[in-house]
Protein backbone atom coordinates (compact mmCIF):
# COMPACT_ATOMS: atom_id res chain seq x y z
CA UNK A 1 0.00 0.00 0.00
CA UNK A 2 1.33 3.57 -1.16
CA UNK A 3 0.25 5.59 1.47
CA UNK A 4 1.60 2.79 4.33
CA UNK A 5 5.01 2.45 2.83
CA UNK A 6 7.32 4.60 5.08
CA UNK A 7 6.59 4.00 8.76
CA UNK A 8 6.13 6.98 10.93
CA UNK A 9 3.49 9.71 10.50
CA UNK A 10 3.05 11.67 7.22
CA UNK A 11 1.23 15.24 6.28
CA UNK A 12 -1.53 15.58 3.75
CA UNK A 13 -4.49 17.68 3.01
CA UNK A 14 -7.63 16.90 2.54
CA UNK A 15 -9.73 19.53 -0.31
CA UNK A 16 -12.24 19.81 1.91
CA UNK A 17 -9.89 22.76 3.20
CA UNK A 18 -10.98 24.58 0.05
CA UNK A 19 -14.58 23.75 -0.52
CA UNK A 20 -16.12 27.54 -0.97
CA UNK A 21 -12.95 28.36 -3.00
CA UNK A 22 -12.92 25.14 -4.78
CA UNK A 23 -14.39 25.46 -8.73
CA UNK A 24 -14.07 30.03 -8.22
CA UNK A 25 -10.63 30.88 -8.26
CA UNK A 26 -9.10 27.62 -7.55
CA UNK A 27 -9.24 23.98 -9.07
CA UNK A 28 -6.94 20.38 -9.16
CA UNK A 29 -3.98 21.81 -10.42
CA UNK A 30 -4.02 24.78 -7.84
CA UNK A 31 -4.32 22.61 -4.86
CA UNK A 32 -1.88 20.39 -6.24
CA UNK A 33 0.73 23.29 -5.94
CA UNK A 34 -0.46 24.52 -2.91
CA UNK A 35 0.68 20.79 -1.25
CA UNK A 36 3.98 21.08 -2.65
CA UNK A 37 4.52 23.84 -1.39
CA UNK A 38 3.86 22.99 2.27
CA UNK A 39 5.97 19.27 1.34
CA UNK A 40 2.23 17.95 2.10
CA UNK A 41 2.04 15.16 -0.20
CA UNK A 42 -0.92 13.27 1.24
CA UNK A 43 -4.40 13.75 -0.32
CA UNK A 44 -7.76 13.18 0.39
CA UNK A 45 -10.27 13.67 -2.13
CA UNK A 46 -13.93 14.46 -1.36
CA UNK A 47 -14.66 12.19 -4.55
CA UNK A 48 -18.50 14.13 -5.61
CA UNK A 49 -16.86 17.28 -5.48
CA UNK A 50 -13.46 16.66 -7.18
CA UNK A 51 -14.04 14.02 -10.09
CA UNK A 52 -14.92 15.40 -13.18
CA UNK A 53 -18.18 13.66 -13.94
CA UNK A 54 -18.34 11.64 -10.80
CA UNK A 55 -19.55 8.74 -10.74
CA UNK A 56 -18.38 7.99 -14.07
CA UNK A 57 -15.19 10.41 -14.84
CA UNK A 58 -13.84 10.37 -18.36
CA UNK A 59 -10.59 8.39 -19.35
CA UNK A 60 -8.94 11.60 -20.37
CA UNK A 61 -9.68 13.49 -16.58
CA UNK A 62 -8.36 10.09 -15.25
CA UNK A 63 -5.42 10.98 -17.40
CA UNK A 64 -5.04 14.26 -16.00
CA UNK A 65 -5.28 12.80 -12.89
CA UNK A 66 -2.89 10.49 -12.85
CA UNK A 67 -0.47 13.15 -14.55
CA UNK A 68 -0.54 15.92 -12.01
CA UNK A 69 -0.65 13.09 -9.01
CA UNK A 70 3.02 12.31 -10.71
CA UNK A 71 4.31 15.80 -11.43
CA UNK A 72 3.05 17.51 -8.01
CA UNK A 73 4.67 14.06 -5.91
CA UNK A 74 1.05 13.71 -4.44
CA UNK A 75 -0.44 10.60 -2.77
CA UNK A 76 -3.87 9.63 -2.99
CA UNK A 77 -4.77 8.35 0.74
CA UNK A 78 -8.48 8.49 1.37
CA UNK A 79 -11.03 9.01 -1.06
CA UNK A 80 -14.00 10.81 0.57
CA UNK A 81 -17.19 9.50 -0.28
CA UNK A 82 -21.40 8.94 0.94
CA UNK A 83 -23.70 5.64 1.31
CA UNK A 84 -27.03 7.78 0.99
CA UNK A 85 -29.67 6.34 3.16
CA UNK A 86 -31.76 9.51 2.41
CA UNK A 87 -31.62 8.95 -1.71
CA UNK A 88 -35.51 9.06 -2.18
CA UNK A 89 -38.52 10.72 -0.37
CA UNK A 90 -40.37 8.89 2.19
CA UNK A 91 -37.77 5.72 2.48
CA UNK A 92 -34.79 4.79 3.52
CA UNK A 93 -32.19 3.02 0.91
CA UNK A 94 -32.04 -0.71 1.10
CA UNK A 95 -28.99 -2.84 1.39
CA UNK A 96 -28.72 -3.45 -2.22
CA UNK A 97 -29.30 0.52 -3.11
CA UNK A 98 -26.18 1.53 -0.64
CA UNK A 99 -24.18 -1.51 -1.39
CA UNK A 100 -24.03 -0.33 -5.34
CA UNK A 101 -23.32 3.17 -4.70
CA UNK A 102 -20.53 1.91 -2.09
CA UNK A 103 -19.02 -1.16 -4.38
CA UNK A 104 -18.53 1.69 -7.28
CA UNK A 105 -16.72 4.17 -5.02
CA UNK A 106 -14.01 1.13 -3.80
CA UNK A 107 -13.18 -0.06 -7.55
CA UNK A 108 -13.15 4.18 -8.47
CA UNK A 109 -10.95 4.80 -5.29
CA UNK A 110 -8.71 1.60 -5.70
CA UNK A 111 -8.26 2.51 -9.73
CA UNK A 112 -7.22 5.91 -8.41
CA UNK A 113 -4.83 5.09 -6.04
CA UNK A 114 -5.98 5.53 -3.22
CA UNK A 115 -5.37 2.49 -0.09
CA UNK A 116 -8.23 4.48 2.50
CA UNK A 117 -11.38 5.78 2.03
CA UNK A 118 -13.95 8.00 4.22
CA UNK A 119 -16.80 6.08 4.49
CA UNK A 120 -19.68 8.44 5.39
CA UNK A 121 -22.74 5.94 6.70
CA UNK A 122 -26.11 7.40 6.55
CA UNK A 123 -27.11 8.54 10.06
CA UNK A 124 -30.52 8.03 12.35
CA UNK A 125 -30.15 10.36 15.30
CA UNK A 126 -28.18 13.33 16.79
CA UNK A 127 -25.42 11.34 17.93
CA UNK A 128 -24.76 10.61 14.89
CA UNK A 129 -25.98 7.00 14.98
CA UNK A 130 -25.77 4.74 11.71
CA UNK A 131 -28.58 3.22 9.84
CA UNK A 132 -29.43 0.27 11.38
CA UNK A 133 -28.30 -1.70 8.37
CA UNK A 134 -24.51 -0.58 8.58
CA UNK A 135 -23.42 -4.30 9.63
CA UNK A 136 -25.11 -5.96 6.47
CA UNK A 137 -23.95 -3.26 3.65
CA UNK A 138 -20.08 -3.07 5.15
CA UNK A 139 -19.60 -6.95 5.67
CA UNK A 140 -21.35 -7.61 2.17
CA UNK A 141 -18.58 -4.39 0.92
CA UNK A 142 -15.66 -6.23 2.30
CA UNK A 143 -15.28 -8.55 -0.31
CA UNK A 144 -14.75 -5.75 -2.36
CA UNK A 145 -12.57 -3.66 -0.08
CA UNK A 146 -10.22 -6.50 0.05
CA UNK A 147 -10.28 -7.57 -3.79
CA UNK A 148 -9.31 -3.32 -4.45
CA UNK A 149 -7.27 -3.22 -1.34
CA UNK A 150 -8.86 -0.09 0.12
CA UNK A 151 -9.67 0.33 3.87
CA UNK A 152 -13.15 1.63 4.31
CA UNK A 153 -13.51 4.08 7.45
CA UNK A 154 -16.35 5.38 8.96
CA UNK A 155 -15.35 9.61 10.63
CA UNK A 156 -15.25 9.60 13.90
CA UNK A 157 -16.74 13.31 14.38
CA UNK A 158 -17.72 15.47 17.20
CA UNK A 159 -20.02 14.78 19.04
CA UNK A 160 -19.45 11.41 18.77
CA UNK A 161 -16.82 10.70 21.40
CA UNK A 162 -13.98 8.35 20.97
CA UNK A 163 -15.70 6.16 24.08
CA UNK A 164 -19.12 6.26 22.95
CA UNK A 165 -20.84 2.73 22.31
CA UNK A 166 -20.94 3.73 18.49
CA UNK A 167 -17.54 2.95 18.57
CA UNK A 168 -17.55 -0.08 20.56
CA UNK A 169 -19.98 -1.29 17.87
CA UNK A 170 -17.78 -0.35 15.52
CA UNK A 171 -14.25 -2.58 17.02
CA UNK A 172 -16.97 -5.39 18.06
CA UNK A 173 -17.70 -5.61 14.34
CA UNK A 174 -14.09 -5.39 13.23
CA UNK A 175 -12.76 -8.36 15.39
CA UNK A 176 -15.78 -10.65 14.91
CA UNK A 177 -15.49 -10.35 11.23
CA UNK A 178 -11.75 -10.57 11.45
CA UNK A 179 -10.85 -7.46 8.98
CA UNK A 180 -8.40 -5.41 8.37
CA UNK A 181 -10.27 -3.18 5.54
CA UNK A 182 -12.67 -1.61 7.97
CA UNK A 183 -11.31 0.84 10.50
CA UNK A 184 -11.72 4.76 11.83
CA UNK A 185 -10.71 8.14 10.38
CA UNK A 186 -10.50 10.21 14.06
CA UNK A 187 -11.50 13.82 13.43
CA UNK A 188 -9.64 15.36 16.05
CA UNK A 189 -12.65 17.99 16.22
CA UNK A 190 -14.02 15.41 19.01
CA UNK A 191 -10.66 16.38 21.04
CA UNK A 192 -11.68 19.60 21.30
CA UNK A 193 -11.91 21.32 24.61
CA UNK A 194 -11.47 25.24 24.05
CA UNK A 195 -14.11 27.30 22.02
CA UNK A 196 -13.33 28.74 18.46
CA UNK A 197 -13.43 32.66 18.81
CA UNK A 198 -16.53 34.10 18.02
CA UNK A 199 -18.64 30.69 17.58
CA UNK A 200 -20.63 29.42 19.99
CA UNK A 201 -19.68 25.73 21.82
CA UNK A 202 -19.53 22.80 19.87
CA UNK A 203 -22.24 20.24 21.09
CA UNK A 204 -19.15 17.62 21.55
CA UNK A 205 -17.82 19.98 24.10
CA UNK A 206 -20.50 20.24 26.48
CA UNK A 207 -20.45 16.47 26.31
CA UNK A 208 -17.29 16.63 27.69
CA UNK A 209 -14.83 16.30 24.50
CA UNK A 210 -12.43 13.14 23.95
CA UNK A 211 -9.26 12.69 25.36
CA UNK A 212 -6.04 12.73 23.71
CA UNK A 213 -5.66 8.77 25.49
CA UNK A 214 -9.20 7.96 24.57
CA UNK A 215 -6.98 7.30 21.13
CA UNK A 216 -4.32 4.81 22.27
CA UNK A 217 -6.97 1.51 22.03
CA UNK A 218 -8.15 2.21 18.67
CA UNK A 219 -4.73 3.30 17.19
CA UNK A 220 -4.41 -0.10 15.42
CA UNK A 221 -7.72 0.55 13.30
CA UNK A 222 -6.74 3.92 12.53
CA UNK A 223 -5.22 4.39 9.17
CA UNK A 224 -5.66 8.20 8.44
CA UNK A 225 -6.88 10.94 10.33
CA UNK A 226 -8.59 14.67 10.09
CA UNK A 227 -6.22 17.24 11.39
CA UNK A 228 -9.26 19.19 12.00
CA UNK A 229 -8.61 23.13 12.87
CA UNK A 230 -10.44 25.85 13.52
CA UNK A 231 -8.12 28.63 14.23
CA UNK A 232 -4.38 29.10 13.73
CA UNK A 233 -2.79 31.59 15.83
CA UNK A 234 0.00 33.87 14.24
CA UNK A 235 2.48 31.69 16.45
CA UNK A 236 1.77 28.52 14.93
CA UNK A 237 -0.72 27.03 17.76
CA UNK A 238 -3.77 25.53 17.27
CA UNK A 239 -6.22 27.30 19.91
CA UNK A 240 -8.71 24.59 20.68
CA UNK A 241 -7.59 21.59 20.18
CA UNK A 242 -4.68 20.05 22.50
CA UNK A 243 -2.25 18.78 19.43
CA UNK A 244 1.00 18.35 21.40
CA UNK A 245 -0.81 16.06 23.49
CA UNK A 246 -2.62 13.82 20.52
CA UNK A 247 0.54 13.74 18.51
CA UNK A 248 3.13 12.78 21.37
CA UNK A 249 0.66 9.61 22.20
CA UNK A 250 0.49 8.70 18.32
CA UNK A 251 4.59 8.84 18.39
CA UNK A 252 4.93 7.16 21.38
CA UNK A 253 2.54 4.27 20.20
CA UNK A 254 4.27 4.33 16.84
CA UNK A 255 1.33 5.12 14.53
CA UNK A 256 1.85 4.77 11.05
CA UNK A 257 -0.32 6.86 8.90
CA UNK A 258 -1.62 10.65 7.08
CA UNK A 259 -2.45 13.87 9.14
CA UNK A 260 -4.94 15.18 6.61
CA UNK A 261 -5.89 18.84 7.27
CA UNK A 262 -9.26 20.16 7.52
CA UNK A 263 -10.15 23.61 8.02
CA UNK A 264 -13.62 24.04 9.35
CA UNK A 265 -13.08 27.56 11.20
CA UNK A 266 -14.62 30.80 10.23
CA UNK A 267 -14.24 32.75 7.20
CA UNK A 268 -13.93 30.12 4.69
CA UNK A 269 -14.91 32.59 2.05
CA UNK A 270 -11.68 34.45 2.12
CA UNK A 271 -8.70 32.85 0.42
CA UNK A 272 -6.49 34.75 1.70
CA UNK A 273 -7.67 33.62 5.15
CA UNK A 274 -7.84 30.02 3.90
CA UNK A 275 -4.82 29.95 3.15
CA UNK A 276 -2.87 31.63 5.78
CA UNK A 277 -4.68 28.76 8.18
CA UNK A 278 -3.27 26.15 6.32
CA UNK A 279 0.20 27.11 5.99
CA UNK A 280 0.61 27.92 9.83
CA UNK A 281 -1.15 24.44 10.47
CA UNK A 282 1.25 22.67 8.32
CA UNK A 283 4.17 24.96 10.00
CA UNK A 284 2.69 23.45 13.16
CA UNK A 285 2.45 19.97 12.68
CA UNK A 286 6.12 20.07 11.05
CA UNK A 287 7.52 21.29 14.46
CA UNK A 288 5.29 18.85 16.55
CA UNK A 289 6.25 15.82 13.91
CA UNK A 290 10.20 16.53 14.12
CA UNK A 291 10.33 17.13 10.57
CA UNK B 1 -15.39 28.91 -13.22
CA UNK B 2 -18.60 29.76 -10.79
CA UNK B 3 -18.82 32.64 -8.86
CA UNK B 4 -18.77 32.66 -5.26
CA UNK B 5 -22.19 33.25 -4.44
CA UNK B 6 -25.74 30.80 -4.43
CA UNK B 7 -27.13 32.74 -7.08
CA UNK B 8 -25.31 33.62 -9.99
CA UNK B 9 -25.23 36.41 -12.26
CA UNK B 10 -24.28 34.87 -15.54
CA UNK B 11 -26.55 33.23 -16.94
CA UNK B 12 -29.64 35.75 -15.75
CA UNK B 13 -31.35 36.81 -18.39
CA UNK B 14 -35.24 37.34 -20.09
CA UNK B 15 -36.43 34.10 -22.10
CA UNK B 16 -38.43 34.51 -25.14
CA UNK B 17 -40.72 32.08 -27.36
CA UNK B 18 -40.30 32.26 -30.97
CA UNK B 19 -42.68 35.76 -31.82
CA UNK B 20 -40.00 37.78 -29.77
CA UNK B 21 -42.33 37.67 -26.71
CA UNK B 22 -40.95 37.70 -22.95
CA UNK B 23 -42.03 34.85 -21.62
CA UNK B 24 -39.82 34.28 -18.18
CA UNK B 25 -36.56 34.31 -17.20
CA UNK B 26 -34.03 32.62 -16.18
CA UNK B 27 -30.93 32.33 -13.43
CA UNK B 28 -28.13 30.14 -12.13
CA UNK B 29 -27.71 28.80 -8.69
CA UNK B 30 -24.61 27.25 -7.29
CA UNK B 31 -23.96 24.82 -4.26
CA UNK B 32 -21.62 26.34 -2.04
CA UNK B 33 -20.46 23.34 -0.19
CA UNK B 34 -18.14 20.20 -1.50
CA UNK B 35 -20.29 18.22 -2.99
CA UNK B 36 -22.63 17.65 -5.83
CA UNK B 37 -26.67 16.54 -5.53
CA UNK B 38 -28.19 13.68 -6.52
CA UNK B 39 -31.81 15.24 -8.44
CA UNK B 40 -33.70 13.31 -5.56
CA UNK B 41 -31.81 14.90 -3.25
CA UNK B 42 -32.32 18.27 -4.43
CA UNK B 43 -34.73 20.53 -2.73
CA UNK B 44 -36.34 24.12 -3.83
CA UNK B 45 -38.59 26.30 -2.46
CA UNK B 46 -38.32 29.16 -5.07
CA UNK B 47 -37.06 32.01 -6.72
CA UNK B 48 -37.93 35.29 -5.11
CA UNK B 49 -37.52 38.93 -7.34
CA UNK B 50 -38.39 41.98 -5.82
CA UNK B 51 -40.57 40.76 -3.28
CA UNK B 52 -42.73 37.79 -5.83
CA UNK B 53 -41.92 34.64 -4.98
CA UNK B 54 -41.56 31.82 -8.02
CA UNK B 55 -42.08 28.79 -7.11
CA UNK B 56 -41.81 25.18 -8.27
CA UNK B 57 -44.88 24.76 -10.03
CA UNK B 58 -43.52 27.55 -12.31
CA UNK B 59 -40.02 26.55 -12.51
CA UNK B 60 -38.12 24.16 -14.50
CA UNK B 61 -34.31 22.92 -13.49
CA UNK B 62 -32.13 22.43 -16.25
CA UNK B 63 -28.61 20.75 -15.30
CA UNK B 64 -25.64 19.92 -17.51
CA UNK B 65 -28.60 20.55 -20.43
CA UNK B 66 -31.28 18.59 -19.87
CA UNK B 67 -34.39 20.36 -18.49
CA UNK B 68 -36.46 18.35 -15.82
CA UNK B 69 -39.61 19.97 -13.69
CA UNK B 70 -39.22 20.18 -9.74
CA UNK B 71 -41.29 16.08 -9.60
CA UNK B 72 -39.39 14.64 -11.97
CA UNK B 73 -36.39 15.49 -9.74
CA UNK B 74 -37.51 13.08 -7.15
CA UNK B 75 -36.82 9.85 -8.89
CA UNK B 76 -33.75 10.74 -10.19
CA UNK B 77 -31.25 9.26 -7.74
CA UNK B 78 -28.14 8.75 -10.13
CA UNK B 79 -28.13 11.71 -11.90
CA UNK B 80 -25.42 14.65 -10.46
CA UNK B 81 -26.34 17.88 -10.09
CA UNK B 82 -22.35 18.56 -10.46
CA UNK B 83 -20.41 20.75 -7.86
CA UNK B 84 -18.64 22.62 -10.71
CA UNK B 85 -21.82 23.26 -12.31
CA UNK B 86 -24.34 26.05 -12.17
CA UNK B 87 -27.91 24.99 -12.20
CA UNK B 88 -29.95 27.21 -14.69
CA UNK B 89 -33.87 27.81 -13.09
CA UNK B 90 -36.01 28.75 -16.28
CA UNK B 91 -39.28 30.78 -14.80
CA UNK B 92 -42.28 31.33 -16.03
CA UNK B 93 -43.44 35.12 -16.21
CA UNK B 94 -45.38 36.44 -18.97
CA UNK B 95 -43.53 39.58 -19.82
CA UNK B 96 -40.52 38.67 -18.24
CA UNK B 97 -38.66 41.17 -16.27
CA UNK B 98 -38.37 44.51 -16.64
CA UNK B 99 -35.04 46.27 -17.28
CA UNK B 100 -32.64 47.56 -14.66
CA UNK B 101 -32.36 46.79 -11.32
CA UNK B 102 -34.00 43.51 -9.18
CA UNK B 103 -33.76 42.21 -6.03
CA UNK B 104 -32.81 38.52 -6.79
CA UNK B 105 -32.72 35.27 -4.45
CA UNK B 106 -33.35 31.74 -4.17
CA UNK B 107 -34.02 28.99 -1.44
CA UNK B 108 -32.80 25.53 -1.93
CA UNK B 109 -30.41 22.99 -0.52
CA UNK B 110 -30.01 19.17 -0.38
CA UNK B 111 -30.46 16.34 1.40
CA UNK B 112 -27.59 14.70 3.38
CA UNK B 113 -27.44 11.17 4.66
CA UNK B 114 -25.09 12.15 7.10
CA UNK B 115 -26.76 15.34 8.94
CA UNK B 116 -29.83 14.30 11.15
CA UNK B 117 -33.07 15.03 10.17
CA UNK B 118 -35.47 13.98 7.96
CA UNK B 119 -35.84 14.41 4.10
CA UNK B 120 -38.48 16.64 3.65
CA UNK B 121 -38.68 20.06 2.24
CA UNK B 122 -36.99 23.18 2.77
CA UNK B 123 -38.30 24.72 6.69
CA UNK B 124 -38.55 28.10 5.29
CA UNK B 125 -38.77 29.68 8.48
CA UNK B 126 -35.01 29.07 8.64
CA UNK B 127 -32.56 31.24 7.32
CA UNK B 128 -29.90 28.82 7.08
CA UNK B 129 -29.42 27.19 3.60
CA UNK B 130 -28.24 23.85 5.37
CA UNK B 131 -24.31 23.40 6.44
CA UNK B 132 -23.89 26.12 3.43
CA UNK B 133 -23.07 29.24 4.37
CA UNK B 134 -25.72 32.01 4.23
CA UNK B 135 -23.82 34.27 1.28
CA UNK B 136 -24.80 35.73 -1.96
CA UNK B 137 -28.18 33.81 -1.77
CA UNK B 138 -29.66 37.17 -2.37
CA UNK B 139 -28.00 39.65 -4.98
CA UNK B 140 -28.96 42.64 -6.70
CA UNK B 141 -28.47 42.49 -10.22
CA UNK B 142 -29.79 44.33 -13.79
CA UNK B 143 -31.75 42.99 -16.22
CA UNK B 144 -30.50 44.71 -20.24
Amino acid sequence: MQAQQKPGIHRGVSTYCWYPLYNVNMDLEDSFMIMQDMGAHGLEILADGIIKGYPYPSKEWLNKWFALCDHYEIVPVEYGHWVESKLFRGRESTVEESLEQLIHDIKLASYMGFTCMRTKLGVIDGKLTPTLIWRDVIRKALPYAEKYNVVMQPEIHSPTRLTDQMIMDYVEFIEKEDTQFFGFNVDFGTFQNKPTPGRELPPGFKMNPSLPEDIIPLLPYIHCCHAKYYNMSEDFDETTIPYVEIINIMKEHGWNGYLLSEYEGPNKESYNHCMTQVRRHHVMLKRLLGE
Amino acid sequence: MLEYEGVQYKGFRNLYNEDGEAIGFQVGIRLITYRGAWLSQFRFAYVEVDGEKYRADRCTFVVSGVEYTYEETFTLGRVKWPLDEAMIIRVKKPGGLSQGNHTVSALYGEVASYIPGDAGEIDETRTSHGHSEAIGFTREMIIV
